[in-house]
């Protein structure tokens, strides 16, 4: 690990030996981390290494798994958000997730925005400059806004990928977490969500699972690469890609094995 | 293990470097012999290797092209690439520098005003500089790319040297100006493959250690 990445000194989210386990199966192991404030974290690693396991710890989505058991704390702002007096649905307002297959609900596109406001309570007068912020916001406004009754599921993948994530900043988070979010579109629209991310990252801290080695090195400022449920790397994103520190990062991102 | 052919074309872009160090040192070693022994023959036999040379660069550039664009090559595999392409370039100067030396002994008649003793100190620590810079390219000996960079200094020394010895001589003598202009042009040559044998040395630093140094 990096001296720069040890040595975060305002983590936005900061992970002390973490250990997950299915039934027996021990899926994550003793993994540390501090992911900087304002920054684009990109976890790597192959199929069943932990990375889609980890990041779904940090706004509790095993929670919903039977058998899962944790142990270790995940802060955020200084607090475990594993602690006792966490409301998860607090939690998941500001720490959001955008998933691999874009999931509007069979709605409208402005209804799909709002939702989110709605349940939190926002009022109905503020509402128009919510969903219009958002979707500006993540870079749809311009090609929907004269459709916003539409069905969301009208949109292409693209754009149904691009209105999830306005749905995820109409409710404010602090943290937003991608796990595959390109891995279903074309290359253009795989561009767009990329320049999005880079963007989004003056806002909000950002934790991107992918299994597209370019597209961690193009938009992460730091890269953790996962094993067999261990955290073997974590440093900056240049290191990491030009000079891994251990042999399986080396072999993984050089494609020698993987 | 997985990825075969594009380790195959890594371990080729390899041994392609290697051939191409084999010939740009044996120009350089030649064409000094030439220019001391102001031997006609063996600079010609010299200038014929600019050609061979020309396509094996070709052909290395290529391949780095191909791999940059249709590998992605990361690590030290990245760093395998970047340096190929820099030591390359700084191989194609030296033979440049070599082809030099070699048109000298055609312009000379008659020998050499003075014997070239320190010139061929020069030539001979800049040919260990040539030779340990490839070995150390071909073993990722990053001590050793610093130990022949280490030598640079003594060429300059020398450098300076001859050259305030010759500007002497010919303000003496001015009959000599003309050949002594030549050996005046031969040792810039020699200084500059010294300078180019430091930034080889450099890249080799920097593959094996992702560290970026300046060595000149």
């Amino acid at each position: 690990m990096t001296e720069a990445v040890q040595n975060v000194s305002q983590p936005q989210i900061q992970v002390e030996n973490l250990n997950l386990w299915y039934g027996e199966k021990q899926a994550l192991k003793n993994v540390s981390m501090q992911i900087p404030k304002n920054s684009v974290t990109a976890l790597i690693g192959p199929s069943g290494c932990g990375k889609s396991t980890f990041i779904r710890c940090l706004n509790r989505m095993n929670d919903l798994i039977k058998d899962c058991r944790i142990e270790g704390r995940v802060l955020t702002e200084g607090k475990d958000i594993y602690g006792p007096d966490i409301d998860v649905v607090d939690l998941r307002k500001k720490v959001g997730m955008v998933f691999q297959k874009p999931n509007p609900f069979p709605m409208s596109i402005y209804d799909n925005v709002a939702y989110g406001p709605r349940i939190h309570g926002a009022h109905r007068k503020d509402l128009n400059g919510i969903v219009e912020e958002a979707l500006h916001s993540a870079a749809i406004w311009n090609e929907i806004s004269d459709r916003l009754k539409s069905p969301a599921l009208s949109l292409s993948g693209g754009q149904q990928q691009r209105l999830c994530i306005a749905r995820t900043l109409a409710v404010k988070p602090k943290i937003i977490l991608f796990d595959e979010p390109t891995s279903a579109l074309d290359p253009i629209s795989t561009s767009r969500i990329e320049d999005l991310i880079i963007n989004l990252k003056k806002d909000y801290t950002i934790v991107i699972v992918t299994h597209n080695m370019q597209q961690a090195a193009r938009i992460s400022d730091y890269t953790g690469f996962f094993l067999m449920g261990e955290l073997i790397e974590f440093g900056q994103t240049r290191q990491i890609f030009q000079n891994p520190r251990e042999k399986s990062t080396e072999d993984y991102i050089t494609g020698r094995f993987g | 293990m997985a990825r075969e052919q594009y380790l195959q074309q890594l371990d080729l872009l390899r041994e392609s470097m290697f051939s191409l160090g084999e010939i740009v040192e044996l120009a350089f070693k030649d064409s000094m012999i030439a220019v001391i022994d102001l031997d006609v023959k063996l600079a010609a036999k010299t200038l014929a290797l600019e050609a061979e040379v020309d396509k094996l660069e070709e052909g290395i550039e290529t391949s780095i092209f191909d791999l940059l664009a249709l590998q992605q090559p990361m690590a030290s595999d990245l760093r395998l690439v970047v340096s190929a392409l820099k030591i390359t370039a700084d191989l194609k100067r030296i033979l440049g520098l070599s082809m030099n030396v070699a048109k000298i002994p055609g312009k000379i008649e008659g020998g050499h005003i003075k014997p070239l003793t320190d010139t061929r100190k020069m030539a001979d620590i800049a040919i260990y500089m040539l030779e340990n810079s490839l070995k150390a390219f071909k073993t990722q000996d990053a001590e050793l790319a610093r130990a022949a960079a280490a030598r640079d200094e003594e060429i300059d020394k020398l450098f300076y040297a001859v050259w305030v010895e010759l500007i002497e001589m010919m303000a003496k003598d001015t009959s000599i100006i003309s050949k002594a202009t030549y050996l005046l042009f031969l040792i810039r040559y020699i200084e500059r493959i010294g300078d180019h044998c430091c930034n080889i040395c450099e890249s080799v630093i920097y593959l094996a250690t992702a560290e970026r140094v300046k060595l000149n």
